[in-house]
């Protein structure tokens, strides 16, 4: 339960997150592995706040903040894949490739 | 008193200028206008010569000009007056266009700025205005080429001895920093000698002197009022006139005295035999100017200026008259040739009377005016030397020659009368006021000191009855041998082409110089033209060169340069697939990336 | 005790992130996800931040329930009956992910942590609600309006067609 610990926790939830995220062609799997992402941050803003300045509100209101961007990061996510699949018929993320260039 | 200085030379000068301007318009009212000022102007000069005013103004800083009336002027002012309206009466019987009678004016109001101007400025204006008119009226009949190259050598030859005078108002500017004629010798070191060869080179040009003398030869293309007054009377008097006026200087400078006087010596003695050699009646009357104006070119040289004035005046007289007479043959006979005009004085007696009186006088006969006139010249000139008393006789004796020859021609009886046209009126007019002055001046030799004084010679030697004999005589005698004579002696072609003169100028001087032109010419079309053609040309081949060499090879290097552009652009262009993924996982990569350095710099 | 718990959970964490890119099924791979983040909460609720911790179980709780709708919608092979594999990239994503949780343990492992300085207060919640009240007001704030504008963003992209098109002006 050391910190480091914590933090090993941290980075290996982080890291099969990316992996999750820059290897799905789903949209909607994509979003899964940018969650796990975030689960890392929260665990590690815990284990910051309890194990380096636990009198201090600030570690708290960092994993508020991360738990508020996961759910409204999911929801921006489906209403974006809603209006793809609106457009195109399609929830791929390989055809939204409008930008190449 | 003013006005009037002003007055008597603009006055022909602006209405002359007014018709020449009107031109065909005022053809109708030219002739009775001109007759009209040609009056004024005469009484005008008369009141001039009697109350002799003097008027100046400014002109350069410290160069007044100026004109003034005394007793030499006063003689030229009424002779020239007197002259020109005889000329014009005569000339509104024969011409009828305002733009002769304007330029006749125009020559008259110039010719009497001459003769009354006090320096230098004032003389070289009028002098070029009197050539630029004698040209102009020479040419008159333009339409004749050959008139206007005989107009063209006329001004040429003239204009080419007036720059002596522009070399003679520099030089008096340079010597003394004033240009008025009566202190030219005054000057200091060698300005009046420069001084005195310009203002001598000027003269002799404008008096048809040897060596000019062919252009007087020519100017006999002109119509007969422009011989009559221009080329006998006035103009080319002003030459003699000017020497007369600075006789002090040419005394001062003693070279210039004996130049102008063997020059005039020798002009009237070869002159007079180039006119014994005529076949043509102006030519002869031409040569026969030539030579009088030689007698006044020696008197100047000589000294003798009571006597130089007196022959000016004589001579004015008597070679108008002659020239008239000529010119009122012409249009009644159409011919002025010698073999032309036998017996030319018995048609119309007046013309005819008239004539014989001017060669009479012409002659030397006595008691004749230019007998008594020569005279005066000839005693102050043997005081000189006696050579040129000598050289002077004999110039007496041509006269009396070709005077014979004429009158011989003239009055020969001729069985057969062609009918000839009438003379008018108005060209019989003048011609026996002229007579009558031709043959009385010499009742000068009465009044001869006051005479004197009146142009300043004052304390001349008046005509000793000894050479007043002598000369005399010779005239008589020679005369009559040359009436005899006539028909035996064959004339020698060098005296017949006036001595070769033109013939040597043109070799001379025309032929060198326009040979050099073509040089010239040649030089600058194809060193100078070739010059800035060659550049040309070179420009446009380097151009040439520039667009192969250069500029081939400065395309291609922009073109590679773009294109290494573009390869770097489509390099640059490959990570936006537009994938997400690609997108995250580059993000990925430079956040790792920047987290190494963060940690390695602090 | 606690230490047992705690490496329990994390490997329960670690392994339904696993499980969530390795199976077939897409309802199969909601719950797993489920799976990680109850262990999260509990992580958090063994740090003592009991307020956390049960609002992460919670939410995430009705989270997977909405993806998983959102799944069924959205995925082609919902029950798992047929195996499927929708990456592209593997290799890469294998490899960037493999070099950052590398870095990442070498970073936690020899980076010297601070001391602890001061001791958890004896209700970290009514702390965190304090401070949200009051020091750190702006970061409650903002994500209140945070939350509105996802909630009209998501409507707005959501929604087929707006009101002006309805009576076919488009």
């Amino acid at each position: 339960m050391s910190l480091p610990a914590f933090l090993l926790l941290a980075s290996a939830l982080f890291a099969v997150g990316l992996y999750g995220a820059l290897s799905q062609q789903s949209v909607v799997m994509v979003m899964m592995g940018l969650e796990l992402m975030i689960n890392g941050v929260v665990v590690a803003g815990g284990a910051f706040w309890h194990h380096v300045a636990p009198a201090r509100p600030d570690g708290q209101v960092l994993v508020l903040v991360a738990i508020t961007v996961m759910a409204l990061e999911m929801a921006m996510g489906f209403a974006v894949v809603t209006a793809l699949f609106r457009a195109r018929e399609v929830d791929v993320t390989d055809e939204a490739g409008d930008l190449r260039g | 008193m003013s006005v009037l200085g002003w007055a008597l030379p603009f006055l022909p000068a602006t209405a002359g200028g007014l018709l020449a301007l009107c031109g065909r318009r005022a053809d109708r009212a030219a002739p009775a206008v001109a007759v009209v000022v040609a009056c004024v102007t005469l009484a005008l000069a008369v009141v001039a010569a009697v109350t002799r005013p003097v008027v100046r103004a400014p002109f350069l800083e410290g160069l007044p000009v100026g004109m003034a009336i005394d007793g030499l002027s006063a003689v030229m002012v009424v002779t020239v007056a007197a002259v020109s309206l005889a000329v014009v009466v005569f000339a509104a019987g024969e011409m009828t266009a305002a733009r002769f009678f304007g330029l006749l004016l125009v020559f008259v109001g110039a010719m009497l700025v001459t003769v009354t101007a006090t320096d230098l400025v004032l003389l070289l204006m009028a002098w070029e205005v009197m050539g630029a008119m004698s040209y102009a009226l020479i040419g008159f009949w333009w339409r004749d080429p050959d008139r206007v190259r005989s107009a063209g050598i006329a001004f040429l030859t003239t204009r080419a001895g007036d720059l002596g005078l522009y070399v003679a108002a520099g030089a008096a500017l340079a010597g003394g920093g004033s240009l008025a004629l009566a202190g030219l010798a005054d000057a200091a070191g060698p300005w009046p000698h420069v001084v005195a060869a310009g203002v001598v080179a000027a003269a002799l040009g404008k008096s048809a002197q040897l060596p000019f003398s062919f252009w007087l030869s020519r100017a006999m293309a002109g119509p007969s009022p422009v011989s009559a007054l221009l080329h006998s009377a006035t103009m080319v008097a002003a030459g003699a006139y000017l020497l007369l006026r600075v006789e002090p200087l040419t005394a001062a400078t003693g070279w210039a005295a004996w130049l102008v006087a063997w020059t005039g010596a020798v002009t009237a003695l070869a002159l007079g035999a180039v006119a014994v050699a005529q076949h043509d009646l102006k030519q002869l009357l031409a040569a026969s100017t030539c030579s009088q104006l030689g007698f006044m070119v020696l008197a100047a040289g000589a000294g003798a200026v009571a006597g130089g004035a007196a022959h000016l005046v004589a001579h004015a007289a008597v070679k108008s008259l002659l020239f008239l007479c000529a010119g009122a043959w012409l249009t009644s006979l159409g011919t002025q040739s010698l073999p032309g005009l036998h017996g030319a004085a018995r048609r119309d007696r007046l013309v005819g009377a008239a004539f014989v009186a001017g060669a009479l006088t012409l002659a030397g006969l006595p008691p004749l005016s230019l007998w008594i006139t020569k005279d005066a010249v000839l005693t102050v000139a043997a005081e000189e030397s006696a050579a040129l008393y000598v050289v002077g006789l004999a110039g007496g004796v041509t006269a009396a020659a070709y005077a014979a020859k004429t009158l011989v021609v003239v009055l020969r009886p001729v069985g057969t009368e062609r009918p000839g046209r009438p003379v008018s009126v108005w060209e019989k007019a003048p011609l026996p006021l002229l007579a009558s002055a031709a043959a009385g001046f010499g009742v000068v030799v009465l009044w001869w000191d006051a005479w004197g004084r009146l142009t300043g010679d004052a304390g001349t030697r008046a005509p000793g009855p000894g050479g007043l004999a002598v000369s005399g005589a010779l005239a008589a005698v020679t005369m009559y041998a040359a009436a005899r004579l006539a028909h035996r002696v064959r004339r020698p072609a060098v005296l017949a082409d006036w001595l070769l003169l033109e013939r040597g100028v043109h070799r001379l001087v025309v032929s060198p110089v326009m040979g050099s032109a073509r040089l010239l010419a040649r030089f600058d079309d194809t060193v100078i033209d070739g010059t800035v053609r060659a550049t040309a040309s070179a420009g446009r081949r380097l151009a040439g060169i520039t667009d192969h060499r250069v500029e081939l090879p400065l395309d291609r290097i922009v073109r590679d340069v773009g294109r290494g552009v573009r390869g770097l652009a489509a390099l640059a262009r490959r990570p936006q697939t537009g994938q997400v993924h690609t997108y995250y996982a580059q993000a990925a990569v430079l956040l790792f990336a920047l987290a190494v350095v963060v940690v390695l710099a602090g | 005790m606690r230490e047992v718990a705690f490496w329990v959970l994390a490997v329960g964490a670690v392994a339904g992130g696993v499980a969530v890119f390795a199976v077939a099924s897409m309802a199969r791979a909601t719950f797993a996800l489920l799976v990680s983040f109850l262990c999260t909460g509990g992580e958090l609720l063994l740090l003592g931040l009991d307020y956390l911790g049960t609002l992460v179980i919670l939410m995430m709780i009705m989270e997977m329930l909405v993806m998983a709708v959102f799944m069924v919608m959205y995925m082609m092979n919902p029950a798992g009956l047929t195996p499927m594999s929708m990456v592209h990239n593997r290799r890469g994503a294998t490899a960037v992910a493999g070099l950052t949780f590398a870095a990442l343990a070498a970073g936690a492992l020899t980076t010297p942590w601070p001391e602890r300085r001061g001791l958890p207060p004896p209700d970290p919640s009514r702390a965190l609600g304090a401070a949200v009240m009051g020091p750190a007001m702006p970061v409650m704030m903002v994500i209140g309006v945070a939350i509105l504008a996802t909630m009209v963003a998501s409507v707005v992209l959501a929604t087929a067609q707006g009101r002006y098109d309805r009576d076919g002006a488009r």
